[in-house]
């Protein structure tokens, strides 16, 4: 017998159907907008936080206003709960974290100095070099490339 | 009535009966025990039988199948042959008609009296009129040939579509080929792919279709990405068939013995590494389909005509109940009267057939093993340049999870001592780390060791012993001092051996400890290298990811086009 190339019920009429797609609301739009390309502008200032002082409260605003820019939302449930990037500041210092929830502050964590919750995690990845940053949120972590890319873990 | 008196009790006859009856059920019970040893016998014997049957029944069950399948394949055959003998008659035209239009030595007429004779006899058959459009065409009878076509459009859109695609294309006839090319993409839904597919996508990539075919096919395949990726998981799918991909194609060797067999994290250090081999293996993978740059479209052409020629020599729709039918009863026939096996078969045979994929995962496939999926480089080729975006991502993803894996420390265990160390810089701090623990492991050691006081205690009591007795005899006096001086001497000589016995023991272990943690830390030391080496590697993949445009695989055959997408 021979091969049965067609054995499928005649397909007429055009154009991909569409019966088949269907949406999954959560996960994948949400991811999509979560990997979105981080601009220049949120990259840069938030990997020389080492060069400066947000001490003061204009320098804190100033780095919210970035941060909400780029996130598009003044809603502080849906930014991460804090970013952690290599620290620059030198021996023995090798993280920092630049926390967004309530305390609102950059702490600098020295070698095998454990860090609070889900930063630890974090870690491994922002000592390296590739990553810029990585947004540390309540149940994934963001990594961020220096052009901006945006890979979740 | 007189009284009888029974004196005494003569029981012996009763005692006899008694005796010969328990003799008798001697008797009795042995041949109650040939009965059981013959039943047993019996029921072996009935258990033969009823395999015996059992094998007899399924036997001739089986060849009663085999003798039913036979009956009705001849039976089959002939109801196929009343109803759509015809088509088979067709379809032999159809290859001969091919070839006479190849050559052209037969003439019109003859073209035109057999297809319109085999259009009579064979109604509903999408092939007669389309043959019909194709003695009509070669005649330049439009009329004709127009209306013949709207009728075979009428009874098999799809298959006729692809059939003049198909002859167009061998005739050389571009601009019909396009349209027929076009109304073929139409045809297609990016979920639901058919077999063929991957070889049209394959001819118009390496240039066996016209330049333009290029840009409609690329036309067709972005809006399929964009219909694809805006709704289901579709691509999220691909990236994690990626991911896996490049998780499997990383290899390690046994290079590092002590780490195996003395860090506890050993399994994830070896994943990591394994995981980051995978770069090297994968730059050279994708190497290697962009580098390639035979000419493939000569294969491309034969399988064109393969699927020409199996688009008029298969069964129709109308035939395949039928057929399906035949095909089973053939099956059971091999099968020697096997009907599960032959179901079985027929079952895995079913499913090769109904094979259908996604877009994306035709893709997918493509690039992971063109020859299984029935591809060649070009479209391999093809397939890496459309996916890239998320492959990238799927790189940018593998690695980001085995660079938080890889664990930060190696956990040593030697000989009870344990420690763990990052990257073996620290190798001074670890051996005076172990030093330590040996010197602490010796005081424990010598700590259990209890010195011998009671038999030293009783060696002072015979010198006491000796000195009193010196008060009666000199001799006996000195035997005693002597025997209990002997005494205290053997015990402390004796304890001093067990002393240096147990710390040249522990001195032999830290020795041998000391030489596997600086082993340890050598293997530590050229692991994290070398997989910072690999690690780096990386990033020259995503770079070469990164190049991937569409212009590259134009390299692969000199007709493939350079605007692609």
């Amino acid at each position: 017998m021979g091969k049965i190339l067609f054995n499928e019920p005649s397909k007429t009429g055009t154009g991909p159907a569409s019966q088949k797609t269907t949406t999954t609301g959560t996960g994948f739009i949400s991811d999509r907008d979560l990997l979105k390309k981080r601009s220049k502008k949120y990259i840069d200032f938030l990997s020389k936080l080492d060069h400066k002082t947000l001490t003061d409260t204009k320098g804190w605003n100033e780095a919210m206003q970035i941060i909400q820019e780029e996130f598009g939302t003044a809603e502080l449930a849906s930014l991460p709960l804090g970013i952690v990037s290599k620290c620059y500041l030198g021996h023995p210092y090798e993280v920092h974290i630049m926390d967004l929830s309530a305390t609102q502050i950059i702490q600098h964590y020295k070698i095998s100095e454990p860090m609070p919750g889900e930063f630890e995690k974090a870690r491994g990845v922002a000592k390296h070099n590739t990553y810029a940053l990585v947004e540390v949120y309540n149940d994934k972590l963001v990594l961020l490339r220096e052009d901006g890319t945006a890979i979740k873990l | 009535m007189s009284q009888q008196v029974i004196t005494y009790a003569d029981l012996s006859i009763i005692n006899n009966a008694l005796r010969s009856i328990s003799s008798d059920m001697a008797g009795v019970h042995s041949d109650l025990g040939s009965i059981n040893f013959k039943q047993d016998q019996l029921e072996s014997e009935l258990d033969k039988l009823a395999t015996a049957f059992a094998n007899f029944v399924a036997a001739d069950s089986q060849h009663k199948a085999l003798q039913l399948a036979e009956t009705r394949v001849g039976n089959l055959r002939q109801d196929l042959q009343i109803k759509y003998g015809y088509y088979a008659e067709i379809r032999r035209m159809a290859t001969g008609i091919l070839q006479s239009v190849d050559t052209g030595i037969v003439s019109d007429d003859t073209l035109r009296f057999s297809t319109e004779e085999i259009m009579i006899k064979a109604p509903g058959y999408w092939l007669a009129p389309a043959l019909i459009v194709l003695s009509a065409w070669i005649r330049d009878d439009k009329n004709n040939s127009d209306k013949a076509l709207t009728e075979s459009l009428k009874r098999d859109d799809y298959k006729t579509t692809l059939f003049f695609m198909l002859v167009m294309r061998r005739l050389g006839r571009n601009d019909a080929s396009m349209k027929w090319l076009e109304r073929y993409f139409m045809h297609q839904n990016p979920h639901y792919l058919d077999r063929e597919f991957i070889v049209i996508l394959e001819a118009v990539t390496t240039g066996v279709f016209p330049p333009a075919a290029r840009q409609l096919m690329m036309t067709n395949v972005k809006n399929w990405i964009v219909q694809l990726s805006q709704t289901d998981n579709f691509i999220n799918e691909q990236k994690n068939q990626w991911i896996t991909f490049f998780r499997s194609v990383g290899q390690v060797g046994d290079t590092y013995p002590l780490l195996k067999k003395f860090a506890a994290n050993y399994a994830d250090l070896e994943s990591a590494l394994r995981n980051a081999k995978a770069y090297q293996a994968m730059l050279l993978h994708f190497n290697n389909i962009f580098s390639s740059s035979a000419d493939l479209s000569k294969v491309v052409r034969v399988q064109l005509d393969e699927i020409l020629t199996l688009l008029v020599t298969n069964f129709d729709e109308e035939e395949l109940p039928l057929q399906k039918q035949v095909r089973l009863n053939q099956l059971i026939i091999e099968m020697d009267g096997d009907k599960a096996a032959a179901q079985l078969k027929m079952d895995a045979e079913q499913h090769i057939f109904d094979e259908q994929v996604d877009f994306l995962q035709l893709l997918t496939n493509a690039a992971f093993n063109p020859q299984l999926s029935g591809a060649t480089k070009a479209t391999q080729a093809l397939a890496v340049s459309i996916s890239q975006p998320w492959i990238i991502e799927a790189h940018d993803t593998f690695t980001a999870q085995n660079r938080s894996t890889i664990p930060p420390q190696a956990n040593l265990s030697i000989d009870g001592f344990n420690t763990a160390t990052a990257n073996g810089e620290d190798e001074t701090a670890q051996l005076q780390k172990q030093e330590a623990f040996y010197k602490n492991e010796l005081a424990l050691e010598l700590s259990k060791l209890s010195f011998p006081y009671p038999m030293i205690a009783i060696g002072v009591l015979i010198c006491l012993g000796g000195l009193w007795g010196f008060s009666y005899h000199v001799v006996l006096g000195i035997i005693g001092l002597g025997i209990g001086a002997i005494m205290i001497w053997s015990k402390l000589a004796a304890h001093k051996k067990e002393k240096q016995k147990i710390a040249d023991n522990v001195a032999e272990r830290e020795r041998k400890a000391k030489e596997v943690l600086r082993g340890c830390i050598a293997e530590l030391v050229d692991y994290r290298k070398e997989y910072a080496v690999e690690d780096n590697k990386s990033e020259q993949l995503r770079e070469l990811l990164n190049e991937i445009t569409p212009q590259d695989f134009s390299s692969v055959s000199k007709e493939t086009a350079r605007n692609i997408i």
